[in-house]
């Protein structure tokens, strides 16, 4: 099949002849196309996150309970449960919030110890050992990016006061900055030695917060559980899989709001849609008559209309996926942002990751383009079909 | 050889406000032949030009066209029909106003697809031949009636037509815009080409080089 330059070269001009009403058009369709686009990207970025956290996460986790509370479980149970077949490592963590009243915003206070960062791999790709001894030895503490701005933000450059259980002031010098590629995970966290955490979130040090542990086969961790549970009765017991149903559940509740946002740009498309379809205009339908009268066939008429209805909806298009790159990727999403922020006890700002899903571009090429170029094309064969005496009368 | 067969067309058949254009016509046209259709306003002179044109079908009878009945061709067959055969002048001319002269006297060759030297070739001829080249990038909506008149007899004549058909085109024109295209119509005629024109303008009335003018009263042929 030839490609008729004529026809094209008249589409353009068309276009052009309704200048103001076609930049319009593309104004508002590249708006929706962005619109949504952000909303795809930004559910992809979170899903990317989630399951790159979820990944990362202990297998079992252990929590003691005491009237319906989480309370503090002694380090015992760390000895017992090592004990127990299958069980590769198990860890006594020691962390908790620490409320910033300035800012009004909560860190996670992590304690750390040389052997005990195994835990979590994305840790261990952003402390090398020098660092480590600096945290584990001295008065030191790493601080995610959201933090460390915070603080800033603050003038607490180099240190930080922090208010310890017993109500004196702890002076924590700011040892560094981590970021890992997980920034849900590290963005509002502080990593300090075990000691200092204890001192920190008032922990006895014959306790720890919960325990981890990992198992050497999958396969086995329901036996495992069970395991813990006869021997730990008044525990309870978090697996990665109870975990990713709590992670997925935060994660439906906050793409529901983003389906919302999603009907709306949608109900929006179809009513510019519908209202392509109610009809033309005198002129649009005169010139039809015209063209026809002129020896073109309805199907160069429908041709001329389809390249009309391609050439808005793709530029729309084009510049809706960039602009919802630039604004999602770029500037972080602002506004739409503020829907998943809070999430995990965070009001500091995390930066989505790049993924770029091209079945994403593909669904948005397929709900919209075809879409409007039927829209444009339908009530231009209406009007084509009929003798072009009615039309021009 | 143009030939209308006990031609009636009906508006708007099956509503109440049907109106019958023409009744019960019969019209044998020779190649070569100018024929003015001459009558009131509504008397039915476009409609007969529209369906020797294609642009409608006749409710009866049938139109025959070089020994062919186009009253039943499908669309798409009726299309290629105008464009080979059929050139027309409109009583507005019809032009897409915010387009160039050129843009406007090239739309019949656009489903085409032709060659660029062909095209520009037939464009030249025909824009020259009815001295418009020198307007040929002006926006029409820019131009003066007898010139937009000019552009609207190129676009009838790019392709050529045996067919020239004319619906009131003087209406908008002074005197001696109408004179000038009355000599554009004798050198169409010189030229073999077959002309219908609908009119109620008396400076075709007496034209010498017609070969028959026909009074047209409320749908009929009265002589």
């Amino acid at each position: 099949m030839t490609i008729n330059k004529y026809l094209i070269e008249y589409s353009i001009n068309s276009l052009l002849r309704q200048k103001s009403k076609n930049t319009f058009i593309i104004i508002i369709f590249t708006f929706l196309i962005a619109l949504i686009t952000s909303i795809f990207f930004i559910s992809n970025s979170i899903k990317y996150e989630l399951n790159s956290t979820i990944d990362k996460l202990p297998d079992i986790t252990i929590q003691k309970l005491h009237g319906g509370r989480i309370v503090d479980i002694d380090n015992s149970v760390i000895e017992n449960i090592i004990t127990i077949a299958g069980v590769q490592s198990t860890i006594g963590r020691v962390w908790g919030y620490y409320y910033f009243e300035n800012a009004g915003v909560n860190f996670s206070i992590m304690g750390i110890d040389n052997f005990e960062t195994q835990y979590t791999k994305s840790l261990e790709k952003v402390i090398d050992d020098s660092t480590k001894t600096d945290i584990l030895d001295n008065n030191f503490m790493l601080v995610g990016s959201g933090v460390k701005k915070i603080l800033n933000n603050n003038f607490f450059t180099n240190s930080f006061n922090f208010i310890s259980n017993d109500g004196s002031f702890k002076k924590v010098k700011i040892g560094g900055v981590f970021k890992s590629d997980i920034e849900l995970q590290s963005n509002d966290m502080i990593l300090v030695s075990k000691e200092l955490a204890y001192q920190i979130l008032g922990v006895d040090k014959s306790k720890s917060t919960d325990i981890v542990v990992k198992v050497s086969n999958p396969k086995e961790l329901n036996t495992i559980v069970n395991k813990i549970k006869l021997l730990y009765p008044n525990t309870r017991i978090i697996t990665n899989d109870d975990l990713k149903v709590s992670y997925e559940s935060i994660f439906d509740y906050k793409s529901g709001l983003f389906l919302t946002l999603f009907i709306i740009s949608l109900f929006t498309f179809f009513i510019i849609i519908y209202d392509k379809t109610s009809g033309l205009s005198s002129s649009e339908k005169t010139e039809i008559g015209i063209l026809k009268a002129l020896g073109w066939k309805i199907d160069d008429i429908l041709k001329e209309k389809f390249y009309e209805g391609f050439i808005i909806s793709f530029i729309s298009y084009i510049l809706g996926i960039s602009i919802a790159f630039i604004f999602v990727y770029f500037l972080h999403a602002p506004l739409l942002r503020d829907i998943f922020e809070g999430y995990s006890q965070l009001k500091t700002t995390f930066n989505l990751p790049f993924v770029i899903d091209f079945q994403i571009l593909t669904l948005v090429f397929f709900i919209t383009i075809p879409v409007y170029i039927s829209a444009t094309i339908i009530p231009s064969w209406k009007t084509a079909t009929l003798d072009a005496d009615e039309v021009i009368r | 050889m143009i030939k209308l067969n006990n031609i009636t067309k009906i508006y708007d058949i099956n509503k109440n406000n049907s109106i019958t254009a023409v009744k019960d016509i019969n019209l044998h046209i020779k190649d070569g032949d100018l024929i003015i259709l001459k009558g009131a306003s509504g008397s039915g002179k476009s409609t007969i030009l529209s369906l020797i044109a294609g642009l409608c079908k006749p409710t009866e009878g049938e139109v025959i066209v070089d020994e062919k009945g186009i009253s039943k061709l499908p669309d798409h067959f009726l299309s290629l029909y105008r464009r080979e055969n059929i050139g027309f002048v409109f009583q507005k001319y019809n032009l897409i106003p915010n387009l160039s002269v050129k843009d406007n006297i090239i739309l019949p060759l656009i489903p085409d697809n032709p060659d660029e030297d062909i095209l520009n070739t037939k464009l030249q001829e025909v824009m020259e031949r009815f001295t418009i080249s020198h307007k040929k990038d002006i926006i029409v909506r820019n131009l003066s009636g007898g010139e937009q008149q000019r552009v609207a007899i190129c676009r009838s004549m790019i392709n050529n037509p045996k067919i020239i058909i004319a619906d009131e085109p003087t209406a908008n024109l002074d005197e001696k815009l109408s004179l000038d295209f009355i000599d554009i119509l004798k050198q169409l005629k010189e030229n073999g080409k077959t002309i219908i024109i609908a009119t109620h303008d008396p400076l075709f009335f007496n034209l010498d080089f017609a070969s028959k003018t026909i009074d047209i009263k409320n749908g009929k042929i009265i002589s």
